[in-house]
């Protein structure tokens, strides 16, 4: 927001802009550190007898609607400074306010009805007859210039000038284009349109306030006149309107309706009530004063009594503990006088630092329901916060310890990254077709959509990770990677107001929605570095470091495999190859617990097909929760045997379809004596083995705590054992 | 005679001498040696063994002496080849040497070197320094109702407030709900502190997290990354907020880094403050040196020597009334980043868009 340095001189002593120990960027500075910060500087050189200025570009928070003007910012200028503000001559109040003969009075000329006084709590509306519209004299419009503010004739020129020198919006209407030559302030009608100055036509409803003519809307209340009744060239008459409009009211209708202007701006975070009156008579004045004619005694007015702004007992000594520093009685009585405050001693009090505090009518929106320390920030951002020296808290006993989701869920991190795979992070949006197409722990519920996403690609939430990090994936091989290799953690969205998610498995307190958090992972291209050779990923390179993860954080995972395209309890398998698919299960579990995970390989047409890449790329995503380990996880060592060990090799040829994991189920329940592990060694097929039937060579290791085995009684143990296997597995 | 027959002797055997050594100094190889070695030590047709053999040949009274000259012969041939099998052994081990000869300036074969993502070690940094001033991290979902999001924080509805952050909101019932994706993670603190029941206090957490709001240009991302800090106790003051963040800040970029304070406004602080640092990158100075030489503006702060960093403030009184905390009793302090923003300075990333990439050429360069 702009303000002119020469400006705020008619209110408050200011140096000369160009001073150099104490000029405008000065002032900036002191602005800065109350709470006024300056966003921008610019110089402006003189302009004939019109002196060099400044312009002060300010941030104004939200808060401070009040120091939205050039008095508004004077006044906490003269507190800033310790100097003197001085207001702005305002015209004498007319007498005679009942005096209604016609064409004499504000009264004769004009009627004024406000239907809805609930939103429309004042409304002030001065009469100037004989007005001659033109171009505004050098030194008003180069003020408003000099803010960025166009001029457009010397009657609207007073409005605006008024609005930045006060804060009060006002709007000038051409008397003879009002309908029955009244105002009525009211709802607008459903569907009822008006054209506004911008030339819109907007189309309008009953949440939002207009000021209309006997017949029309004429403005909309609070945000734009009408172009139907705005002065112009011809304009003779003109009705001054100075009102006070419900914030809430202002900014919906201008949300609403896809305005902003400097008016709503104001209207929204709430103009001075008191002002309204004020402001009508300092702008008709100057109206007189620049276009001529003569101002009708009377003020046409309706009001009704707002609550004042309630007193705030405060204790300065409260206010110096709450700060942190010591606080000066005078200086605390002088700031809070300064920015308009009634302060009031509390005499019942022994110590004599208690007052009792009211704050002007222009600060009232900051001073809602108020309390201490809402006077408590005035006086420390005049008095300003680097002044306060830093200390430490003084809190005893330590918080919490680190919470075991987060712990684990650097664990993973961190294992994840030791395996080599880097750690990405993508949006949780994306397009439906996209978030179909891939599995995902919420394959059997709907995705959220968003009201306004950016734009169709960012339409719903992601119910996985892998959709977006296979693209992350693509967009590493378009740019030449020779492998991917992504891991990312993040929450997965869904709706479960249908397909309600178990209780077990919610993370989220929200009725009907599903959040959880899930680690997904894609690996693919060549393996190691060129002088490696050529060996390229593949899915079982992807699942050694699921598993290796796994037993990281102390959990047993065992894979099923899946149809392709299916949702498993738990799981969707969306998107992967036909007879490369799997879910992941908790081991030990019941055959009917959810699943955990999915892992696969990537189906060949799709968003995520070969063709897009060349690589076919192994995906796995799984719950973080499942790697939770079970409460009651033993820590405890098992003690390696000291005997030597025998390994013995066994080729079964079996068929295809016998899962390995049901192999080694089989071997885990003939429960050989001494057996310690039976690890695949080779899958073969190929010349000399029968269609339909693979060679799997299995390597078992046999050691006893006791003793050393014998090599005869080892194979008479793996003998039974491969005879066994072979009968019930054998082709 | 037998003088002269040992003579004769004596000149046939230095005649075997000096072909013995010619040919000796003719071998050039192992298989040559060999051949050499059975021509004159052969057991059966060795010259050694021929010459002995015509011992008998010989007169009696010679027979000593031919002996004597056979065996120094014989000491020759052995001195010779033993001479040579050494230097052709010692020629052989230095080619096997050669050979094994290993270039271990050739690179190595690491195992893969992964990474976290930048927002993740500059969160993980965060947390570990808080820990050590007693701190706990909280976490929350990111699907967030109104109530938790704004209006338990001092926005209520038709707040221009809302308008500083465009929300995403959800579709259907769930926007008539109030459910949207958290703009900052204050509801975090907000179920931190209602979860306390109004006592259980002090509170010291840290709440780091995904947020959302409808904005996406160079400099923004509709996804980015806050960690915000909440302490409620009896008698905490603003300088206690200062000395806080002081220390974090100086933790977190350098040990000299300076703070300064910009009053600001905040609906769930006040006072409420803009925390400005001097720039990391210049040292506060707000100039570097160019490759010319030359001095220019820090990049970084534009010139100035301090960048904005991040918000805080004295909860506000109405967010402890709304969270169940008696502010005339308790008072407390807030401060929120951005995580990316800090990422991008520690790590020089220019644009924000680029920690999302994911481009693994990036990634793996952060191992710190």
């Amino acid at each position: 927001m702009r303000f002119s340095y020469r400006w705020l001189a008619d209110y408050v002593d200011l140096p000369d802009p160009s001073a150099e120990d104490d000029g405008a960027h000065v002032l900036a500075t002191q602005l800065t550190d109350a709470g006024l910060a300056i966003e921008g500087f610019e110089d402006v050189p003189a302009d004939g007898d019109a002196p060099a200025d400044a312009v002060l570009d300010l941030e104004i928070t939200t808060n401070r609607p009040d120091a939205m003007n050039h008095l508004g910012l004077a006044r906490e200028i003269a507190v800033l400074r310790d100097t003197p503000l001085r207001p702005p001559p305002v015209g004498e109040p007319s007498a005679a306010d009942d005096d209604t003969t016609e064409g004499q009075t504000a009264a004769g000329a004009a009627k004024l009805v406000v239907e809805d006084l609930a939103r429309c709590p004042r409304y002030v509306a001065l009469v100037i007859r004989g007005v001659t519209v033109g171009p505004s004299p050098d030194g008003l419009r180069r003020r408003l210039e000099t803010i960025g503010v166009r001029s457009i004739n010397n009657v609207v020129d007073v409005t605006n000038y008024v609005l930045w020198e006060t804060g009060q919006p006002l709007h000038a209407f051409d008397l003879k284009r009002l309908e029955g030559a009244q105002v009525r302030v009211r709802p607008a009608a459903e569907g009822e349109t008006l054209t506004t100055l911008d030339g819109v036509e907007r189309t309008l409803d009953p949440s939002m306030l207009v000021i209309a003519d006997a017949a029309q809307p004429i403005a909309l209340a609070g945000i734009m006149g009408g172009a139907d009744s705005e002065v112009t060239e011809a304009t003779v008459d003109v009705l001054l309107e100075s009102a006070h409009f419900d914030p809430a009211t202002v900014r919906r209708g201008a949300k609403t309706l896809g305005m902003h202007t400097d008016a709503s701006h104001r209207f929204e975070r709430g103009t001075d009530p008191e002002a309204c009156l004020w402001a009508a008579r300092r702008a008709a004045a100057m109206l007189v004063d620049v276009a001529g004619g003569t101002l009708l005694t009377g003020t046409l007015e309706a009001r009704v009594s707002l609550d004042p702004p309630p007193p705030i007992e405060i204790d300065l000594d409260a206010l110096a503990a709450f700060a942190g520093i010591a606080i000066d009685t005078e200086e605390a009585v002088r700031i809070l006088t300064g920015l308009g405050f009634a302060v009031e001693r509390d005499a019942a009090a022994a110590d004599g630092r208690r007052y009792r505090v009211t704050p002007p009518s222009w600060r009232q929106p900051d001073f809602v329901d108020p309390y201490p320390a809402d006077v408590y920030e005035e006086v420390l951002r005049i008095i300003g916060l680097d002044a306060i020296p830093s200390t430490l808290p003084a809190i005893g006993d330590v918080d919490a310890p680190v919470a075991p989701r987060i712990a684990l869920r650097r664990r993973i991190q961190d294992h994840l990254a030791a395996c080599g795979l880097a750690e990405a992070i993508n949006f949780a949006f994306l397009d439906r077709a996209r978030d179909a197409a891939f599995p995902s722990p919420l394959g059997a519920q709907q995705p959220i959509a968003l009201r306004n996403p950016l734009s169709e690609r960012y339409a719903v939430l992601r119910r996985g990770l892998l959709a977006n990090l296979v693209e992350s994936a693509h967009y590493n091989l378009r740019r030449g990677a020779d492998a991917v290799r992504l891991f990312e953690i993040g929450h997965a969205f869904g709706d479960d107001r249908d397909a309600p998610v178990p209780d077990a498995l919610r993370e989220s307190d929200l009725d009907g929605v599903a959040e959880l958090e899930t680690v997904a992972l894609v690996l693919g291209g060549r393996a190691g570095t060129p002088w490696e050779g050529g060996r390229t990923f593949d899915v079982f390179d992807l699942k050694g470091i699921v598993e290796s993860l796994a037993a990281r954080c102390g959990v047993a995972l065992v894979a099923r495999p899946a149809d392709a395209d299916a949702v498993v309890a738990g799981y969707g398998t969306h998107g992967l190859r036909a007879g490369a698919a799997a879910t992941l299960h908790r081991a030990n579990r019941a055959n009917d617990a959810p699943a955990v995970g999915v892992i696969g390989l990537l189906a060949d047409a799709g968003a995520g097909a070969r063709s897009q890449t060349g690589l076919d790329l192994a995906v796995a995503e799984l719950r973080v929760a499942a790697l939770l380990p079970e409460t009651d996880a033993r820590l405890g060592v098992t003690v390696p045997p000291r005997q030597p060990g025998i390994t013995v090799d066994t080729t079964l040829n079996h068929p295809r379809d016998v899962a390995w994991t049901t192999i080694a189920a089989a071997i885990d329940d003939a429960r050989v004596d001494d057996l310690r592990t039976a690890r695949l060694k080779d899958r073969y097929t190929g010349k000399g083995v029968t269609a339909g039937t693979v060679n799997t060579t299995i390597s078992f290791h046999f050691q006893s705590d006791a003793r050393s085995l014998t090599q005869d009684e080892v194979n008479d143990r793996h003998q039974a054992l491969a005879r066994a296997l072979t009968e019930r597995f054998g082709a | 005679a037998s003088a002269s027959n040992a003579g004769a002797d004596d000149d046939r055997l230095a005649v075997d001498r000096a072909r013995f050594l010619a040919e000796a100094d003719a071998v050039t190889d192992r298989a040559g040696l060999d051949a050499l070695r059975v021509s004159w030590l052969g057991r059966k047709k060795g010259r050694i063994k021929d010459l002995m053999g015509q011992m008998k040949s010989v007169p009696a009274d010679a027979r000593r002496a031919y002996g004597q000259a056979v065996n120094a012969l014989k000491q020759t041939v052995d001195a010779r080849l033993a001479e040579l099998t050494e230097a052709f052994e010692s020629r052989a081990s230095a080619a096997r040497a050669a050979e094994a000869r290993i270039d271990l300036t050739l690179p190595g074969r690491p195992p893969a070197l992964g990474g976290l993502h930048p927002v993740t070690r500059v969160t993980r940094t965060i947390e570990s320094i808080f820990a050590s001033l007693g701190y706990s991290v909280a976490e929350g979902p990111e699907v967030e109702d109104d109530v938790r999001n704004f209006e338990k924080l001092n926005i209520p509805a038709d707040h221009p407030a809302r308008d500083d952050q465009d929300t995403f909101f959800l579709d259907g019932d769930y926007g008539a709900r109030g459910l949207l994706l958290r703009t900052h993670t204050s509801p975090v603190q907000v179920r931190t502190m209602l979860a306390r029941n109004g006592g259980q206090l002090p509170i010291r957490v840290i709440c780091p997290g995904r947020v959302y709001r409808n904005d996406n240009d160079l400099r923004h991302s509709p996804m980015f990354h806050q960690v915000e800090c909440l302490a409620i106790a009896e008698g905490l003051t603003v300088g206690d907020l200062k000395g806080t963040l002081e220390a974090f800040l100086q933790a977190l970029f350098t040990p000299d880094t300076q703070i300064r304070l910009r009053p600001s406004f905040f609906p769930f602080t006040e006072p409420s403050a803009e925390v400005d640092i001097t720039c990391p990158f210049c040292g506060g100075s707000g100039t570097v040196t160019a490759a010319d030489g030359s001095e220019m503006p820090c990049p970084v702060c534009s010139g100035t020597g301090w960048i904005e960093i991040l918000g805080c403030g004295m909860v506000d009184p109405r967010v402890l009334d709304a969270c169940g905390i008696d502010p005339a009793v308790y008072s407390g302090f807030a401060f929120g980043l951005g995580l990316d923003r800090v990422a991008m300075i520690r790590y020089d990333i220019p644009n924000i868009r680029m920690l999302f990439d994911n481009d693994e050429r990036l990634l793996r360069q952060v191992q710190d």
